[in-house]
């Protein structure tokens, strides 16, 4: 055996597998960079010549990676806070305070076997998850999140959310004509009958906004709210906030309008036949629905993205590390030693039955919050897309917890109240608002 | 007033499971908790034995007192051979049942020879009962004026005790028992009451009926009947 032989038989299996690897990767790292140099400035002048088409690309891009997280969050949000009102624990197993049950949840959802029934239309029947999540996650493209975080700053942006949104109808059908089964279809009609009743009141009770607005535009939306609370148009449309609440409820099929899947009563109407992860898709759908509409309340109701008070922020923080020289070298290599030293000594010292392994790790988890607090504090201050994200989400969640809430606490209507709720009470009271809306604007002159 | 202001019983829902929201919870995360029992549980019931090879019971009535689907019926002799006792609805008595099916069943075949409930002239107790006021609380000097009265405490007695004064029959025949100065029986019935536990059948014949209706391995090692002691 040679020298090389031996050698490779002393290595262990992590060992041989890096040393496997490691040659590919200095390879591909080299490859990547000649690349890079050789048409690193075509592929920019090319993206830089499309922008609007890489913009939409990239933000379509984000929106889908942001939806499976959100809808795990929600789903998360949902068990737990159903359960602590129910006076249970809810998960606690699955990663700290279970909260990863949800992606156990997605995992258990991809294993399952996707089965097609016999007789069903396969095209259709696949394609209809893919339009219900696809139509709720298009209308994230036009939310503002932040100054400047937008996928898209349509003109008709507010239509669009609803064009598109109204989408889902067509995948509900889809799914429940498709799935070969009568059950499904009854379900895919009455789902389609509630979500189109309600869209009727839930379009005019943004009316008024528009109205005041003067534009479609969500982001001018937002801006036309900012300053403090008392500007947001939660406070000129209350009537409008509380038909558009409630039929949002009824359009994100949560309770007490969730006939569409009651799962305590029904078998899942349209989604009656789906298993896997097309089931999966419809299930996510739902729950980005909930973020949808939250975002949206906020956006119209609730100044979006601005302060309710003003802040003296964004201020500008004039900060240059490269100011510091070699002393910058200095902080980045002893920086967090120091800190954990530091940090730890006051529990090695207090507490002399504490070994010093574990004052060090308290003091490592301590100095990187500590880090972590600042960095974000640094950002609040100085990024105006942080405190835009912080107060947008923090609405929005706010709403989706009420949902959830609601949730835990309403009971579920009939499908003849509901239907006699939209038609009798939401429309006729969504037209007052209008009208009354318009007639204070003649009046006023504004 | 409340029904009139539409919403209102939303929010005040919503209100309450808020409230919910923040109480304490009541699940016991189990393998790292184990649940403590109520301080009152008391598992399988079973009539146990002691050493003597004799029925632990007492027949105090409070299990069949608490029992709160009245499974517990009790008739026969009491095991300290003083009288015939009764609980349970009428038709679980052990004279309304047939005595080979008793027989069968491994229970004691009831004497019917014997006058369980002689009434008696209940004056003397309503007295007694109006000095203590039908107080409850009262109910250990009520006993013994009772007996003074009467020179033993009559089951009718205790009956009407119960009855007036509200306090359960398990709980006043629990007292008189537990008292040693108390007497259930005339002085002069002692050799009706000996000739009685003399009919009784031996306690072995319990021990073996349970045994048998445990049959399992236990039944195997169960441990000899002893005679009894007196």
């Amino acid at each position: 055996m040679t020298v090389v032989g031996r050698a490779w038989n002393r290595l262990t299996l992590p060992g041989k597998l890096v040393f496997t690897i490691v040659p590919f990767l200095l390879v591909g790292a080299i490859v990547v960079v000649a690349l890079v140099v050789i048409f690193g400035q075509l592929v920019l002048d090319i993206l830089a010549a499309n922008l609007p088409i890489v913009r939409f690309a990239v933000a379509a891009t984000a929106v889908l990676l942001m939806s499976v997280p959100t809808a795990f969050l929600i789903i998360y949000m949902e068990m737990k806070v159903i359960a602590l009102m129910n006076l249970r624990v809810g998960p606690d197993r699955v990663g700290p305070y279970g909260s990863l049950l949800s992606v156990v949840h997605g995992l258990k959802v991809l294993m399952k076997e996707d089965f097609t029934p016999t007789g069903a239309d396969r095209i259709v029947f696949t394609l209809a998850p893919v339009v219900v999540y696809l139509a709720s996650v298009m209308s994230l493209l036009v939310i503002p999140f932040a100054p400047g975080l937008f996928g898209q700053d349509l003109n008709v942006g507010l239509l669009y959310f609803f064009a598109v949104g109204g989408l889902s109808v067509v995948g509900l059908l889809m799914a429940g004509w498709s799935s070969f089964n009568k059950y499904s279809l009854l379900g895919g009609l009455r789902s389609a009958a509630q979500i189109i009743s309600y869209e009727i009141p839930l379009t005019l009770s943004v009316v008024g906004v528009l109205i005041l607005a003067g534009t479609m535009s969500l982001n001018q939306i937002v801006l036309h709210q900012s300053g403090s609370f008392l500007d947001w148009f939660a406070f000129k449309q209350p009537l409008g906030l509380l038909i558009f609440f409630i039929a949002a409820t009824a359009e994100a099929n949560r309770t007490p309008f969730d006939l569409t899947e009651a799962d305590s009563e029904i078998v899942a109407g349209f989604a009656t036949e789906y298993s896997g992860m097309r089931f999966g898709f419809f299930f996510f759908a739902e729950y980005v629905n909930v973020f949808i509409m939250s975002a949206l309340l906020v956006t119209l109701f609730f100044g979006g993205w601005t302060a309710p008070f003003d802040w003296p922020w964004p201020v500008h923080v004039d900060l240059n590390p490269g100011a510091l020289g070699v002393g910058l070298l200095f902080l980045l290599a002893l920086g967090p030693l120091v800190g954990t030293i530091v940090l730890a000594a006051p529990f090695w010292i207090a507490r002399s039955s504490m070994p010093t392994w574990q004052a060090l790790i308290i003091g490592f988890v301590l100095f990187n919050l500590l880090v972590g607090l600042g960095v974000f504090a640094l950002a609040f201050l100085g990024w105006e897309w942080v405190v835009g994200l912080f107060w947008f989400l923090g609405k929005t969640y706010a709403f989706v917890f009420t949902f959830v809430w609601m949730r835990g606490t309403l009971p579920r209507v009939r499908i003849d109240q509901l239907m006699g709720f939209a038609w009798k009470w939401l429309l006729p009271a969504s037209l007052l608002n209008l009208f009354v809306t318009a007639g204070a604007i003649v009046a006023l002159g504004r | 007033m409340t029904n009139l202001v539409p919403g209102l019983g939303i929010a005040r829902g919503m209100l309450l499971t808020l409230r919910r929201f923040f109480e304490p919870k009541a699940t016991i995360r189990y393998p790292e908790e184990q649940p403590e029992g109520s301080p009152k549980f008391r598992g399988r019931l079973q009539l146990l034995y002691d050493e003597y090879g004799t029925l632990k019971c007492e027949t105090c009535f409070q299990c069949a007192q608490a029992c709160p689907i009245e499974c517990i019926d009790m008739g026969g002799i009491d095991t300290k051979n003083r009288y015939h006792i009764h609980w349970g609805p009428p038709e679980t008595y052990g004279e309304r049942r047939d005595e080979s099916a008793l027989r069968r069943s491994g229970r004691p075949v009831p004497d019917r020879a014997y006058e369980h409930f002689a009434p008696i002239d209940l004056a003397p107790v309503d007295a007694v009962m109006s000095e203590y006021d039908y107080d409850p609380r009262h109910l250990l000097p009520m006993l013994e004026a009772t007996q003074a009265a009467y020179g033993y405490l009559p089951v009718a007695a205790i009956r009407h005790i119960s009855n007036m004064t509200g306090a359960w029959y398990a709980m006043i025949y629990g007292t008189a028992t537990y008292y040693g100065h108390l007497r259930f029986e005339k002085p002069a019935d002692r050799p009706q009451a000996d000739a009685l536990a003399a009919n009784r059948p031996p306690e072995s014949s319990y021990r073996d009926a349970l045994a048998g209706s445990l049959a399992g391995r236990g039944a195997a090692r169960r441990r000899p009947a002893r005679p009894r002691s007196n």
